[in-house]
C-alpha cells in the first residue's frame, strides 16, 4: 500500500518534470534539432534555390562525391587544417608561458589577468578589420614597426601574396585567442596543490624537474580540454577570413567556402553536405582527443 | 488541489511560450479598422532617412495604402540573404524590396518576382538601368536609383602639366610617367582591385572599353578573346607598374584613402566620391575633376558599370497588395519623387530628365558632366547564375593581377569555368 502510494507520487513528480521541461526540449527541437537533421535531409538532396522547377530530387551521396572531386574544396580543406595547426601549435607555446607567468605572485597580477582577456574579449570581425588596416600597405603600424627596426627596406603589402595572408591571418588569429588558451591552463594550474611542489622541493628537485614531473602531468588534462576548444574554433574558422582576405590568395577556409555555396550560389545541397562534412571532422577531432585523454584518466 | 493549479499553470506556459513562437513568424498585414492595405517596403539602411521621408509622403498622398518601412542592415550579402531566406519560403511577410541590381536575375529565374511589364511606366528612364532591371524580355524589377563609376582626376595636376585629358588608358600612363614625383603624386593609378565585386565592376570597364565582354548575345562566355586579354593585360600593367603596392587589397574605402592623401593621379570610384573625396580632411578638395574612362586601343567607346537598387514585389503576395504594390512604385519612380529624392539623399535618379533639371544643377552642378558618364552605363552580365559567374571572375582575375598565373591563362580558366556554369542546368 504504501509502496504503491510512492509509486504513484514518483509518477506524478515525473509527469510535472516533464511538462516543466517541455517548453526548454520543444524550443530544443525547434532551434537545434530541426536544423541540423534538416542539413543532413539537404546534403542528400540536389537543392539548387535558383532552379525550383528542378524539384529537388533525391541524389543520395553525390554531394558528397563531389565534395572529393571539386579542387576548390581540397584546396580549402588543406588551408584550413594548415591554418588550424599551426595557429593551435602557437597558441599553446605563448598561452602556456603566459599562464605559467601569471600563475606567479606578483605585484598587479589582476590587473595583467584582466588586460590579457582584452584580445580575446573584442568580436572576431572587430579585431579583424582593426588588423586588416594594421597590414595596411599605406599607413600600417606592421610596416611601420619592421621599417623602423630595419626588418623591411620599403613597405610591402602583406595580405597580397599567399604566404603574407597565411601569415597574417595566422598572427591575428594567436594575437586574439592565445589569452583564452592562457586562461584555461592557468585555471588547470591553480588546482595543483602548493603541497606538491613543496614536497619536490624537499626531494631535491630543480625548476625544470619540477616543471616536467608536477607541472605537466597535472595540468595535462586542462591542456587537453583547451586543445579541443582550440581545435575545434581553428577548423570552422570564418569571420577572420572572410573580413581581412574574402578568400583571396589561396585562404579561403572550408566555412567560407561552404557560406559560399549556401547562402552565395543558392546551392542548398552542396552547401549542406559540405557543412556536414565539416561536422563530421570536427567530430572526429573530438573523438581523437576524447580518446586521449580518457586513457589519462584511466591512468 | 494545489498540484491542479501549478499543473494548470505549467500548461498555461507552455502554450504562452508556443504562442509566442508563433507570434515571431506572423505579424497581421491588413489593418482591419479602416480597410487600408499595408505594404511592407524592405530595403537597405543605406538610404533609410530619405526614403522614410518620401514613404511618409506617399502614405499622406492617398489614403488607400499605408507603406510600412523594414530596415535592413546596409550590406548588400546581408540584404541578398535576408530577401532569400524569405522568398524561398514563400513567406509573404515582406511586399516591395528593395534589391541590388545584381541579384535580379537570379531572384526572377527563381520564380520570385513579380512581373511588371506595362504596369512601370520606363520610357523616360536611363535604359541601362531598364535592361538591367529586364529579364527573359519581362520588366521585373523596377530601377529605383542607379549609380556608375566615374574616372576621377587631378585637374591641378593635369593644368600644371599643361595636358589635354587623356581618352585612353595608354595616354593616361603616358601622363602618369609625368605626373609621378610632382605635386606629392606617388602613384599613377587608384582603383579596386581585391577580390570582391569590386573588381568585377573594375574588370568588366577595361574589358567593354576594348571592344569585349564577358557573354555574346546568346549568353554563350566570350571571355579568353584577344580583346579581354588585351584588356586585362592593361589592368595588370597599372596593378605592376602604376597603382599602390596593395591594391589587390584594395576596395572602395582604401583606395579613397590613398586618393584622398592626394598621392594618386586619378582614381575610379563611384559617382558619390564626387562630394564624399572632397569632405572634411581630404587633401584634395577642389581638385578634382570628373571625366569618362578610357579606351583600350580596340576600343571605340568606354563604358562604366551600372550599380543601384531596384523596386521588386515579392511573387507570392494577393492581387490586392500586388495592385497597391504598383501604385508604390509608380509614386516611387515618378519624376517628381525622383527629384525629390535626389536632393535629400544625392543618389543618382533613374529618370532622364532630372539630370537635366535646373533646380537639380543648381544644387549638385556635378550632374552636368556625370549625365553623359552614366549614359554609357552598362549592366554586369545578367545571368541567374550570377554569384556564380562573379565568384569566377574575381578569383581568376584576382590570380593574374598578383602574378599567381599569367593573363591568358587566367582567362583560359575562367572561360571553361563559364563555359561549364552554362552547361549545368
Amino acid at each position: 500500500m504504501k509502496k504503491k502510494k510512492f509509486n504513484s507520487l514518483e509518477r506524478t513528480e515525473s509527469r510535472t518534470a516533464w511538462i516543466m521541461m517541455a517548453p526548454a526540449l520543444i524550443v530544443l527541437a525547434v532551434v537545434a534539432v530541426y536544423p541540423i537533421l534538416r542539413t543532413f535531409w539537404l546534403s542528400f538532396h540536389q537543392m539548387q534555390l535558383t532552379d525550383p522547377g528542378s524539384g529537388y530530387p533525391f541524389i543520395g551521396l553525390k554531394n558528397y562525391i563531389d565534395i572529393f572531386r571539386d579542387s576548390r574544396a581540397l584546396e580549402s580543406i588543406g588551408f584550413t587544417l594548415k591554418f588550424t595547426v599551426t595557429t593551435v601549435v602557437f597558441e599553446l607555446l605563448i598561452g602556456f608561458t603566459a599562464a605559467l607567468i601569471m600563475n606567479k605572485a606578483f605585484k598587479g597580477r589582476g590587473i595583467v589577468r584582466a588586460a590579457i582577456l582584452i584580445p580575446w574579449a573584442i568580436p572576431t570581425s572587430v579585431s579583424a578589420l582593426m588588423w586588416k588596416f594594421i597590414y595596411n600597405d599605406q599607413y600600417g603600424l606592421f610596416n611601420d614597426i619592421l621599417y623602423k627596426l630595419g626588418v623591411i627596406d620599403s613597405y610591402k603589402a602583406w595580405l597580397s601574396t599567399a604566404d603574407g595572408s597565411f601569415m597574417a591571418l595566422v598572427i591575428t588569429d594567436i594575437w586574439k585567442t592565445a589569452p583564452y588558451m592562457a586562461l584555461l591552463i592557468l585555471a588547470g594550474l591553480q588546482m595543483i596543490s602548493e603541497s606538491l611542489y613543496e614536497s619536490a622541493k624537499i626531494d631535491g628537485a630543480n625548476a625544470v624537474q619540477r616543471l616536467l614531473f608536477v607541472t605537466l602531468p597535472n595540468v595535462k588534462s586542462t591542456v587537453m580540454v583547451a586543445l579541443l576548444f582550440r581545435t575545434l574554433d581553428a577548423f570552422r574558422v570564418f569571420d577572420l577570413v572572410s573580413v581581412m582576405t574574402g578568400g583571396a590568395n589561396k585562404t579561403e577556409s572550408v566555412s567560407l567556402y561552404a557560406y559560399n555555396n549556401l547562402m552565395k550560389f543558392l546551392d542548398f545541397g552542396y552547401g549542406s553536405a559540405m557543412a556536414v562534412m565539416i561536422f563530421v571532422i570536427v567530430f572526429i577531432i573530438s573523438l581523437l582527443y576524447m580518446r586521449a585523454m580518457g586513457d589519462q584518466l584511466s591512468e | 488541489m494545489k498540484k491542479r493549479v501549478k499543473q494548470t499553470v505549467a500548461c498555461a506556459a507552455i502554450v504562452a511560450m508556443s504562442a509566442s513562437l508563433v507570434a515571431c513568424g506572423n505579424s497581421s498585414s491588413k489593418d482591419e479598422s479602416n480597410g487600408k492595405v499595408t505594404l511592407k517596403f524592405s530595403f537597405d539602411q543605406g538610404v533609410g532617412e530619405p526614403t522614410q521621408k518620401i514613404v511618409d509622403e506617399f502614405n499622406k498622398s492617398q489614403d488607400k495604402i499605408q507603406v510600412e518601412t523594414v530596415l535592413l542592415p546596409q550590406d548588400a550579402n546581408q540584404v541578398h540573404d535576408d530577401f532569400v531566406n524569405k522568398l524561398a519560403s514563400e513567406d509573404t511577410s515582406v511586399d516591395v524590396m528593395g534589391l541590388d541590381c545584381i541579384y535580379v536575375s537570379e531572384f526572377a529565374s527563381a520564380g520570385w518576382l513579380m512581373d511588371l511589364t506595362d504596369k512601370v511606366e520606363t520610357s523616360n528612364m536611363l535604359e541601362g538601368p531598364v535592361a538591367g532591371g529586364t529579364y527573359d524580355g519581362k520588366l521585373v524589377a523596377a530601377p529605383w536609383f542607379t549609380n556608375s563609376s566615374v574616372m576621377f582626376y587631378r585637374k591641378d595636376v593635369l593644368e600644371q602639366l599643361n595636358a589635354e585629358v587623356p581618352t585612353t588608358w595608354e595616354g593616361w600612363m603616358e601622363l602618369a610617367d609625368k605626373a609621378v614625383g610632382t605635386n606629392g603624386i606617388e602613384y599613377g593609378a587608384d582603383f579596386q582591385a581585391a577580390q570582391s565585386e569590386a573588381l568585377v565592376t573594375n574588370w568588366v570597364e577595361y574589358i567593354w572599353g576594348n571592344g569585349g565582354d564577358v557573354f555574346d548575345e546568346s549568353g554563350n562566355p566570350i571571355v579568353d578573346s584577344e580583346n579581354n586579354i588585351e584588356a586585362t593585360q592593361i589592368m595588370k600593367d597599372l596593378v605592376d607598374k602604376y597603382a599602390p603596392a596593395g591594391i589587390t587589397t584594395y576596395a572602395e574605402t582604401e583606395s579613397e584613402q590613398v586618393f584622398k592623401e592626394g598621392k594618386c593621379l586619378f582614381i575610379r570610384d563611384w559617382s558619390g566620391f564626387w562630394s564624399s573625396g572632397q569632405d572634411e580632411g581630404s587633401k584634395v578638395s577642389g581638385k578634382i575633376a570628373a571625366t569618362k574612362l578610357p579606351t583600350g586601343p580596340k576600343g571605340e567607346e568606354s563604358h562604366t558599370c551600372l550599380g543601384g537598387l531596384d523596386l521588386v514585389v515579392n511573387n507570392a503576395i494577393s492581387d490586392q497588395k500586388k495592385d497597391a504594390a504598383i501604385e508604390f512604385i509608380s509614386y516611387m519612380t515618378s519624376k517628381e519623387t525622383q527629384k525629390k529624392m535626389t536632393l535629400i539623399s544625392s543618389q543618382p535618379p533613374v529618370i532622364k530628365d532630372v539630370y537635366t533639371d535646373e533646380e537639380i544643377l543648381a544644387e549638385i552642378p556635378f550632374y552636368a558632366d556625370f549625365y553623359d558618364i552614366i549614359m554609357t552605363g552598362k549592366s554586369r552580365p545578367l545571368s541567374p547564375k550570377y554569384a556564380k559567374v562573379s565568384d569566377a571572375i574575381q578569383r581568376n582575375i584576382h590570380q593574374a593581377l598578383t602574378g599567381e598565373t599569367d593573363v591568358k591563362t587566367a582567362l583560359t580558366a575562367l572561360q571553361s569555368g563559364l563555359e561549364e556554369l552554362s552547361k549545368e542546368k
